[in-house]
């Protein structure tokens, strides 16, 4: 699921400027898993932006904020949005987006969005993929190098890592030695030895 | 004779660095230059630890208008694939053989924590378009009018624990086409000597580096680098000395006639004390 936080408030209610009337958007779908687009969610902002002389006029919980055509239907007739000076999104960047484009309303975002995130377990997520487009887990062992090596590197190591952690981050595993270990477990050294694997094409950007 | 003939050659060759400045005054870069006119060839550093200086391009050239061999470095975390084959082709036309493809440090360490990392390309993908580039095509496959020859070459870590990955990735550098490697700095020969056993590396020139250390200071900023491994010995040698300079430099000179012994070379990093290197080359003999 995408995994997003919540903006600091002062720099939401800074965002919406001269705008005086808002209606909040909250999502279902990930930002609810996420506790950050889910009613306690809306009732926190709605709470804060009242306190600063805001006038809330409504408020929904859309089943997933990125589907354009549920937008849509849930969204148009309802007339405190459309009245809305300006519309808080409680979801990921391509649920705000999605609203504009079935509204063309005022967008004022609340939250930013991180990654997309595997659930470790309640409140810890970790990023194992983003989304290339052309996935390689099968050449590397099912462990993501172009998402969890800090570089990219997708023939390799680079020189730096240090007791099995990256570079950049002592606390962050190198996605190299992860993919190492397992390949010596399993007896296939060889194959990265041989492997070979291309830049990436133009056809598959 | 060139570099990459001497690879050929029996010679202990000798490389050491330099950083290009940060600012348009090139007259320090100039006079620590000058104290490496003996030297096998020269590295010009390519924004090293993600910091922002001239470019190694425009200092290699200007070496070779000393007569010095350069080495320009190429980090392929700031450059795209268009970027990193043009650079390719601009040394070749200004007479620079010799190239040494590095990652790069990520940024997150440097003065430019938050900016965009390229690694368009990853090192054995560099290696092989430097190779590409010779056979007079690019990577999107189109022709060359003149191609470039190069003297490839590329680094590894022998401190970098698990031993046999470096030494794996060693090896696909060598397939890649990597002609010779100079290696992060090393302190422990006897260490250094097993990593060698462990590696394949006939046919290419393996120049392991070794740093000088200067000050207590600089010890202890070496020491929180990834990956460095001052051995206590040293430590106690450079802090008791009451010149730790002269002790650094020694420890060079011992480190280096060692090496004299088994290694294909030296790559010297001497970081800003560049004139002090004919001296410990001098001292190691
Ligand atoms: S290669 Fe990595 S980033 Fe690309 S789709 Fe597969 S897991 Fe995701
Ligand atoms: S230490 Fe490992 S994860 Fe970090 S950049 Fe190098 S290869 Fe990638």
């Amino acid at each position: 699921m995408i995994i997003t936080t919540k903006k600091n408030q002062e720099e939401v209610l800074n965002n919406l400027k001269g705008r005086q009337t808002v209606f909040i958007v909250g999502c279902g779908s990930c930002a609810s898993k996420c506790g950050t687009g889910d009613e306690k969610a809306v009732a926190e902002i709605k709470e804060f932006l009242e306190k600063n002389g805001k006038k809330v006029l409504g408020s929904v919980i859309l089943d997933s904020a990125c589907d354009m055509r549920l937008a849509k239907k849930d969204l148009v007739k309802i007339s405190d949005f459309q009245d809305a000076s300006a519309v808080i999104m409680l979801s990921c960047g391509a649920g705000g987006q999605s609203v504009e484009k079935i509204s063309g309303k005022d967008i004022v975002s609340a939250l930013d969005s991180k990654y997309v995130g595997s659930t470790e377990r309640i409140g810890v997520h970790r990023q194992f993929c983003s989304i290339c487009g052309t996935c390689i887990l099968s050449e590397t062992e099912g462990i993501c190098p172009r998402t969890r090596c800090a570089k990219g590197l997708l023939n390799g190591p680079c020189g730096s890592f240090v007791n099995g952690k990256c570079e950049t981050d002592q606390t962050k595993d190198c996605a190299w030695v992860l993919i190492y270990e397992k390949l010596k477990k399993n007896n296939k050294l060889d194959k990265f030895l041989k492997q070979y694997i291309q830049p990436k094409k133009q056809s598959e950007v | 004779m060139k570099f990459k003939d001497k690879l050929k050659s029996d010679k202990f060759l000798i490389t050491a660095e330099l950083f290009p400045p940060k600012g348009t005054d090139i007259s320090v870069f100039l006079k620590r230059a000058a104290c490496l006119t003996g030297l096998d060839a020269v590295n010009v550093t390519d924004n090293q630890r993600a910091s922002m200086r001239v470019g190694s391009l425009a200092m290699c050239k200007l070496l070779l208008e000393m007569n010095i061999e350069p080495v320009l470095q190429l980090a392929s975390r700031d450059k795209n694939r268009i970027a990193l084959q043009s650079e390719l082709l601009s040394a070749a036309v200004l007479g620079i053989e010799n190239v040494l493809i590095i990652s790069g440090d990520h940024p997150n360490a440097g003065e430019y924590a938050g900016t965009k990392t390229v690694y368009d390309l990853d090192t054995i993908q560099l290696i092989k378009t430097a190779r590409l580039l010779e056979t007079g095509v690019d990577l999107a496959g189109k022709k060359l009018s003149g191609s470039p020859k190069f003297c490839v070459g590329a680094v590894v870590n022998p401190s970098a624990e698990p031993h046999e990955l470096q030494a794996l990735m060693f090896e696909k550098k060598v397939n890649a086409g990597a002609e010779f490697f100079q290696t992060q700095t090393i302190f422990n020969t006897a260490q250094y000597k097993l990593f060698l056993e462990k590696i394949n590396h006939s046919g290419v020139k393996v120049l392991p580096g070794v740093t000088l250390i200067k000050s207590p200071k600089f010890m202890q900023f070496l020491q929180k680098l990834p990956g460095v491994n001052i051995p206590q010995e040293v430590q106690d040698r450079i802090n008791g000395a009451c010149d730790p300079l002269a002790e650094g430099m020694r420890i060079c000179s011992e480190t280096i006639r060692e090496l004299r012994s088994f290694s294909d070379g030296v790559h010297i990093m001497a970081i800003g004390m560049e004139e002090y290197i004919p001296e410990i080359i001098k001292n190691s003999l």
